[in-house]
């Protein structure tokens, strides 16, 4: 039995949109499923108020809860800095945590890229802060106590209740911190680095104990310590809500199972997934899913990767170019194979745009999302597609692509060549009105940046340029 | 992806937090708080051994027919300072104040509340300042030991 997703494209009637999509005029869904809801970024903008706000007045307790006299005491000064910093430290390490949570109204408006770039942007501030806040303390008391640094650390953990969990989660924190730091994480296995990052969950469990029991802003001041203790309380259950609970109903759901496994070029392998309620699935063109194949090897593991269509009930495709152990593994996926998924995820859809006519710049199988972002476009966006492949053969799906884009009035070219024989420069240049597009770029690290620098020398401005990097 | 202008905007919020608890807090306590100025540790003046009539005891020794009033010596100690006055009639110590108490932190500060009226009590049974640490709070002991044993020092008493 062979599944069709070639058939996809704008189909005329039987054409269900959901409101959010009226509203936002542009897409039209393709076949009689749901389009995902259209980003709002003014809600990105109330919650970075909030988290303002919410730092302003971390810092705020933490200054009022010094009074002067206590800074003249000896070691008061470093006391102070001490405390500030570990509050400062603590609140922006709760928003890192946020910001990997899935908040779906977030995610649709900056992506799961642009979070994840949010997240390790931010990411030198708590850990400097928290850094400071243990070696300040611990200064601090050695010179109030006139006792060495080592006899100090000795009676923090004999004496105050949380401070020894709270050097544990310290320890747990600066190992993850520094397996974190580029070039260390590049030589991990993403799987190991995953796990070991899940650690930071604990660390921040102990850090809040330490916190509220001993911290000079929480000790007498019941109040702050319930603020505190909800603030904490709703991360953790944003993040269960959004990482476990959701995708584990969403997975219940539609009850996914492997229906075949096809090669669609060399090292290239389409999976068609069999579901209940897909219909139902609100999802747009160029998003991904983590996906969960519950085999004996690959169960422990999520990866991401593109819808390569838009799912057509009871069917559901995704393709995958072999480049690791996980890639490589779902070409030798049997039928039948239970798959949980994460998401829909991902900002770059038809959501996104904001001219009438649509380029895309595609780099190897980075053509998987444009493939089924094609989809919720309409002829009057006339797609021009530059797709550059290593090789002719590697052009997987193209005979679906051409149907899609007979139909749509676009146009497509293929160039084949490695990065240095076929320059970015040169592949913008085919693009016809290139200022009057949406340009929609996607591939590797490598193409990605390559093009965003070439669009804009050319002139194309940030809002009309979309992006999704398939890191490898 | 949709850009979203987001530093002015986290930058004013936080001010605004900022502003709002500093504002709060003043409003609450005025502005010129000083908690750990207003002694803690001073849990009546008199104490449960202070009534017992001057005259009623039999002079001891020499030095002992002493009343009066003294403040004992500032003392450092470590996780903050503290001093103590102490008063005596017929030579004996019927109370025993802390006169300041300024820790370093909030911890330290909970923990000299909760040992000073264990301290006081020790030394109006042992009518000097022979007394053991309070274990946890040998620091803080200690201290309370020397200021009131300068007060005592003061009064010559013992």
């Amino acid at each position: 039995m062979s599944v069709t997703f070639e058939h996809g494209g704008a189909s005329a009637g039987g054409t269900r949109s959901t409101r959010s999509s009226r509203r936002a005029a542009h897409p039209t869904p393709s076949a009689h499923t749901l389009l995902a809801p259209a980003p709002r970024p003014a809600l990105v903008q109330l919650a970075v108020a909030l988290a303002g706000v919410g730092f302003g007045a971390t810092v705020g307790l933490a200054i009022t809860a010094e009074t002067s006299s206590q800074l003249h005491a000896p070691g008061g000064v470093a006391m102070f800095l001490g405390n500030l910093t570990g509050m400062a430290g603590t609140y922006l390490a709760l928003v890192m945590i946020l910001l990997v949570s899935r908040i779906p109204q977030i995610e649709r408006v900056l992506g799961q890229d642009g979070l994840l770039r949010w997240h390790r942007r931010l990411s030198p501030w708590p850990i400097s802060l928290i850094v400071a806040h243990a070696v300040l303390l611990t200064y601090a008391y050695a010179e109030a106590t006139r006792s060495g640094i080592a006899h100090q650390l000795s009676a923090f953990v004999a004496s105050y209740s949380g401070m020894l969990l709270a050097l544990v989660g310290f320890g747990v924190f600066a190992v993850i911190a520094v397996a974190s730091v580029h070039s260390i994480r590049r030589r991990m296995p993403r799987e190991r680095w995953w796990a070991l990052h899940l650690g930071m969950y604990l660390a921040f469990a102990f850090a809040f104990l330490h916190e509220v029991a001993l911290g000079p802003s929480f000790v007498g001041h019941p109040a702050t310590q319930i603020i505190w203790g909800v603030a904490w309380a709703a991360t953790a259950g944003l993040v269960l809500t959004y990482r476990v609970g959701l995708p584990a109903w969403r997975s219940c759901r539609h009850r996914l199972r492997v229906e075949e496994v096809r090669e669609e070029a060399p090292g290239v392998t389409s999976v068609i997934l069999r579901g209940r309620n897909l219909e139902r699935l609100a999802v747009s063109g160029g998003q991904f899913f983590e996906w969960r194949f519950l085999t004996r090897g690959m169960w422990w593991q999520a990866h991401p990767y593109s819808m390569s269509a838009r799912p057509r009930p009871p069917f559901l495709r995704l393709t995958v170019k072999a480049v690791g152990d996980h890639s490589s593994g779902v070409a030798a996926l049997r039928p039948g194979t239970r798959v949980v998924v994460e998401g829909p995820y991902g900002a770059f859809t038809a959501h996104a745009r904001r001219r009438q006519k649509a380029a895309f710049l595609v780099g190897g199988i980075g053509i998987t999302a444009a493939r089924s972002l094609l989809e919720d476009l309409t002829k009057a966006s006339e797609p021009f597609v530059v797709w550059r492949v290593h090789e002719a053969s590697d052009a997987a799906l193209e005979q679906e692509i051409r149907t899609l884009l007979g139909r749509l009035k676009g146009t497509l070219h293929v160039l084949s060549g490695s990065r240095e024989e076929v320059p970015m420069a040169e592949a913008v240049r085919l693009i016809p009105e290139l200022r009057r597009r949406d340009v929609f770029v996607s591939g590797g690290e490598g193409f990605v940046q390559a093009a965003l620098a070439v669009l804009e020398h050319r002139g194309v401005t940030a809002d009309a340029v979309h992006y999704e990097v398939y890191a490898l | 992806m949709t850009r979203v202008r987001t530093a002015p905007l986290a930058g004013a919020a936080a001010l605004v937090g900022l502003a709002a608890v500093l504002v709060g807090h003043s409003l609450e306590n005025g502005p010129a708080r000083l908690g750990a100025a207003a002694p803690s540790g001073t849990g009546g003046g008199s104490g449960p051994g202070g009534s017992s009539p001057p005259a009623a005891t039999t002079p001891p020794a020499a030095s002992s027919k002493v009343s009066g009033s003294a403040s004992g010596a500032l003392e450092q100690y470590g996780y903050g300072e503290l001093s103590v006055a102490v008063r005596a009639e017929g030579g004996k110590i019927v109370s025993v104040t802390v006169t300041k108490l300024l820790t370093a932190d909030q911890y330290s500060q909970q923990i000299a509340n909760e040992v000073i009226p264990m301290l006081r009590s020790e030394v109006l049974h042992a009518q000097s300042a022979q007394i053991s640490a309070v274990s946890g709070a040998t620091y803080t002991s200690e201290a309370y030991a020397a200021s009131l044993q300068s007060a005592l020092d003061k009064l010559h008493l013992k």
